[in-house]
């Protein structure tokens, strides 16, 4: 019997329970769906390292290794495995719009390869061993020759097998792509004894890759000892691979932990209204029970199912879901699939997502025993006696005098509010919470959008980029850029306070290299010092001398801090051409920028590579972009139906509890209108002060969330006009129909059903 | 004159089946001014009558005048409008607004009624002076019962009906509440329509209307009702 009435219960309650249900399962499902996401890339992303030998350590010499240093390397106690490694760009013959990054692994015990076709590795073969999915993308099959260019040298060769690496599980050609594009870019391995066949003595290894769990310092030391020299080494964690591979994961985390949270926490109230709701409702019957002889555990029980089904249901639908959003983002095919390539994709759980589950149950079921354990106290006929909500009494606000001259309308509806506070509380939260999601959604459009102006036009105010070699010396690269019309960029690392941050000089006399300050004004890079970039800011204030030190040399530079300068990528040092020359810092020329399209601009010797034009740089963020689209739009569309679902719930709630207050102001002559009016009104108050807080809650948390996400950019946020308007004309919006909604229900009050029973 | 005139009201409830005749053909005349008492066994459709007449629900076949206006077809605003200007109903339990003052529960009909009365006037009529600012929890159950008098009166309706205005009450406020009920109305010039269980309240009356199973068993007048004073509660 009892079993019945619960479901009848539940039926009467049909819309809350289904928006509680709704709440748990959304709540954990984007709790699990993240947390998944996160373990699963650590998961399966460092297993994929294990398995290519992802390097621990870079090492970088101008000048290369010699056999001899990488023995002395190797046999630093604490490396367990050092290689010679090459990584190069080069580009493809006959279709210069492709280009490879070519690896050589000397021993092939650090950055190897995870062969997925073709033959196994050999150090001997004469021959590529190609990206898959470039492959795939390129339609190349194993057995196919491939001829490459560098410079003036051409590479062929059959492609003797398929493969994914560590070192290329975001495979793209540089700093300025954002996302893998496979159709013009992928990597390939040679032997070394290709490498060596091709140039002879010339065959250099700049690089050193090591397998080695030392701290960067000690091996920074111990590098140095074993070969004289200062040399510039690089940890895994500042290699973009692993620190964005890491730094997706981070983003999960957080996710993860923010995003449930708001909505258990929806749940959790709109749980305890309902259920004190339906305790109170249910108070004679209650009675009832107990006078039958019913035993208040009994009862307890009875009630406390409710909690229990709602808890279950809910985190049933919620695991289907929590594994549908870890499968929707780690998928070969989906969201991450377009960013990493790796072998496995296998979903992960973190342990601690249990109990966290059983904890939510619980919690659920405990919300419904309290609600009734209030209601059983005392006597079966005290119990009998319908529920008398508290008294009102005359609020603070009403104590006004402007208050004397309300209409009753504006009275009854404070008085409402007052009276059920808790209702009131979550009706604020949910507006608060759309509006949250709505300012955080549409104005991280508003930033990116911002940023890709000052990435596409402010600071790149040039056509083309030319890449120049490495081997090209800068006079002929300064004609270069004379004869283009063109500024010129030197980029290096440097050590300063103990990282690796890059030192850029520039020649930006032409105007097509440009600089903005914090603001994201326009400013110019002066003559009598250096500029830091904002994430530098920090460390020393305008007129400070710092000091930094180029890799690979003994020198160290005393310079003044004339500035700060906005930079979108790399934590840099930045300096003018001028000064450089003054404090006589060598450097190398890296890139020339220009106006001069690049398909006029010829071939040369001093080129790595081909002219690149700034629109097809630019296209390789638009995946980035489309991603970014996307989150926005879930964000709008989870604004949206938390909006409707919370307020739905809630204006069902409030029409429910004053069903008998509008009957009798329709009996007594008001019309379906009049009292429509009166209880959107209420909504109306509540979303304005909801939105209130929630603009600037909003602007609070996507600054936080720039400094959680993007700490890798220099974001700054940025809030249009039509951003506010959106969010506040979609917020009243959604407040506004729920409100007709549930207005529109008054027209079906039956009066004298209202008014037949005791109060 | 004639103020109400029923031909051949039906109300029936459910559909098919389970088809519950609460009022059966019928037809009644009422007259202006009369003090009308409806008598009846519980479930005989006097509630029903009196809903009907007070525009709460609509009939199933027949015509219901008032001051010579259907108002068996009306519907939405009309129907409000009907209820705001020419009915006053006292319930059994009362259904003042819980988050309203005594003042404001009174004062709220100013809002819909275009010729109500001085909220304050009809609670200082009715004894409420002193708890002006009070909520209805805070009063007694006949405190309550002449708020809503004065709630009912204050619309300065043609009518007042009152649906067992003293059932919630125990008998000595109830017959408090009805001697002021009456003598109100009487004051005011009003037509009130009682639905009682006390039968001295029917010596009382003009008119007498017996119910019975959906049908209007008598309608009698009284030649001379007793006053007030003259009755023996
Ligand atoms: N909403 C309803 N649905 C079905 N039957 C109803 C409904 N309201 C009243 N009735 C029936 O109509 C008859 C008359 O009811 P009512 O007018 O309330 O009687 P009373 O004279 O006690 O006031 C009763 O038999 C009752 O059961
Ligand atoms: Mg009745």
């Amino acid at each position: 019997m009892l079993i019945r009435k619960l479901f009848r219960t539940a039926w009467q309650y049909r819309a809350q329970f289904l928006s509680m249900v709704i709440m748990v399962a959304v709540g954990i499902g984007v709790f699990l769906g993240f947390n998944i996401e996160w373990k699963s890339i650590e998961s399966d992303v460092l297993g994929f390292f294990g398995k290519t030998n992802y390097a621990d350590f870079r090492l970088y010499s101008e000048t290369g290794f010699s056999e001899e240093d990488v023995r002395k390397i190797r046999e630093i106690d604490g490396v367990d495995e050092a290689t010679r490694f090459l990584s190069v760009v080069v580009s493809v013959k006959n279709d210069d719009r492709k280009t490879l990054t070519l690896h050589v692994s000397e021993d092939y015990t650090v950055s190897t390869m995870l062969i997925t076709a073709g033959r196994e590795y050999d150090p001997e073969a004469d021959g590529f061993w190609l990206s898959d999915r470039y492959a795939e993308a390129n339609g190349v099959r194993v057995g196919d020759t491939l001829t490459l260019t560098y410079m003036n040298l051409e590479i062929s060769g059959e492609v003797l097998g398929l493969a994914k690496a560590g070192e290329e599980m975001i495979c793209v050609a540089g700093e300025n792509q954002l996302m893998p594009d496979y159709k013009t870019h992928g990597f390939a391995y040679i032997a070394p004894a290709k490498y060596a066949a091709l140039l002879g003595p010339m065959a250099v290894y700049p690089q050193v890759n090591a397998l080695s769990g030392m701290k960067k310092a000690d091996l920074e030391e111990a590098v140095k000892t074993a070969l004289g020299r200062t040399t510039m080494v690089v940890a895994k964690t500042e290699d973009m691979v692993y620190s964005e591979a890491m730094g997706e994961s981070e983003e999960g985390k957080t996710m993860g932990s923010i995003l449930p949270v708001l909505f258990l926490a929806i749940a959790v109230l709109t749980m305890t209204t309902t259920m004190h709701r339906i305790a109170a409702n249910e108070k004679v019957q209650i009675g009832t029970l107990k006078a039958l002889g019913f035993k208040d555990r009994r009862i307890l029980a009875h009630y406390t199912s409710y909690g229990l089904v709602i808890g279950l249901v809910g985190s049933a639908v919620g695991v289907g879901l929590g594994y549908f959003i870890a499968w929707f983002i780690m998928n070969p095919n989906g969201m991450m699939g377009t960013y990493f390539d790796m072998d496995r994709w296998a979903l992960v759980m973190p342990a601690f997502c249990v109990p966290v589950i059983l904890l939510t149950n619980a919690f659920l079921v405990f919300i419904g025993f309290l609600s009734v354990k209030k209601m059983l106290r005392g006597t079966a006929a005290e119990t009998l006696r319908p529920y008398q909500p508290k008294t009102v009494k005359k609020s603070l606000i009403e104590r006004m005098p402007i208050m004397e001259k309300r209409s009753f309308g504006t009275k009854w509806n404070l008085r409402d509010v007052m009276r059920h506070k808790a209702r009131s509380a979550m009706t604020l939260v949910g507006v608060l919470g759309c509006m949250v999601l709505l300012v955080g959604g549409i104005g991280m459009k508003d930033t990116m959008d911002s940023f890709m102006r000052i990435l596409g036009d402010d600071i790149s105010n040039y056509e083309t980029r030319v890449t120049i070699a490495d081997s090209a010396p800068n006079a002929e690269t300064l004609a270069l850029a004379e004869e283009l019309n063109g500024d010129w960029q030197a980029t290096a690392g440097v050590s300063y306070r103990g990282d690796t941050v890059m030192l850029n000089i520039y020649d930006a006399s032409h105007g097509k290299i440009r600089f903005v300050d914090r603001n994201n004004k326009l400013m110019n890079l002066t003559d009598d010092g250096v500029y830091l970039c904002l994430r530098l800011k920090d460390t020393a204030k305008v007129g400070d001398i710092i000091e930094f030190s180029p890799y690979g040399s003994e020198e160290t530079y005393r310079v003044r801090v004339a500035g700060y300068t906005r930079s979108v990528m790399t934590e840099c040092i930045s300096m003018t051409a001028a000064y450089a020359e003054e404090i006589g810092v060598p450097y190398h020329i890296g890139s020339v920028f220009t106006d001069t399209p690049a398909g006029e601009i010829g071939e040369s010797p001093l080129f790595a590579g081909a002219p690149q034009a700034k629109a097809k740089i630019l296209d390789t963020y638009e995946g980035f972009m489309e991603i970014m689209n996307l989150m926005i739009a879930v964000l709008v569309v989870a604004a949206v139906v938390l909006g409707i679902v919370v307020l739905y719930n809630l204006g069902v709630m409030s029409y429910v509890e004053r069903y008998r207050e509008l009957a009798t102001l329709k009996v007594l002559g008001f019309r379906d209108r009049q009292i429509g009016r009166l209880l959107i009104s209420q909504n109306i108050w509540l979303t304005l002060v909801g939105v209130l807080i929630g603009l600037p809650a909003g602007v609070g948390v996507l600054q936080w969330l720039l400094v959680a996400l993007a700490s890798e950019y220099e974001l700054k946020l940025v809030l249009g006009p039509l951003t506010y308007l959106v969010s506040v004309g979609l917020t009243f919006g959604v407040s506004t129909a729920v409100g007709l909604m549930v207005a529109r229900k008054n027209r079906k009050i039956n009066m004298v059903e209202a008014l037949k029973g005791a109060e | 004159m004639a103020i109400v005139e029923f031909r051949n009201v039906s109300r029936v409830y459910g559909n098919g089946e389970y088809e519950v005749k609460a009022l059966d053909s019928v037809n009644l005349t009422l007259e202006e001014g009369k003090f009308i008492v409806i008598l009846g066994p519980s479930g005989a459709g006097k509630s029903t009558l009196l809903n009907l007449l007070g525009g709460l629900d609509s009939p199933t076949d027949g015509q219901i005048f008032v001051e010579g206006r259907d108002i068996a077809g009306l519907t939405g605003d009309a129907l409000a409008e009907y209820r705001a200007s020419s009915v006053g109903f006292v319930f059994q339990f009362y259904n003042l607004i819980p988050t309203l003052t005594v003042k404001e529960n009174v004062a709220l009909v100013k809002e819909i009624a275009r010729d109500a009365l001085d909220p304050e006037r009809m609670l200082a009529e009715v004894g409420l002076s002193d708890h002006l600012n009070q909520f209805p929890a805070q009063l007694s159950g006949g405190e309550q019962q002449r708020v809503s008098i004065a709630r009912a009166l204050c619309k300065n309706p043609k009518i007042l009906l009152c649906d067992e205005p003293t059932g919630a009450l125990d008998s000595e406020t109830g017959v408090l509440v009805l001697k002021l009920l009456l003598s109100m109305a009487k004051n005011y010039g009003k037509t009130i329509v009682i639905v009682t269980h006390n039968q001295n309240i029917a010596k009382m009356a003009d008119t007498v209307v017996r119910v019975k199973n959906g049908k209007i068993r008598s309608c009698e007048a009284q030649e001379h009702p007793l006053a007030a004073e003259e009755v023996e509660w």
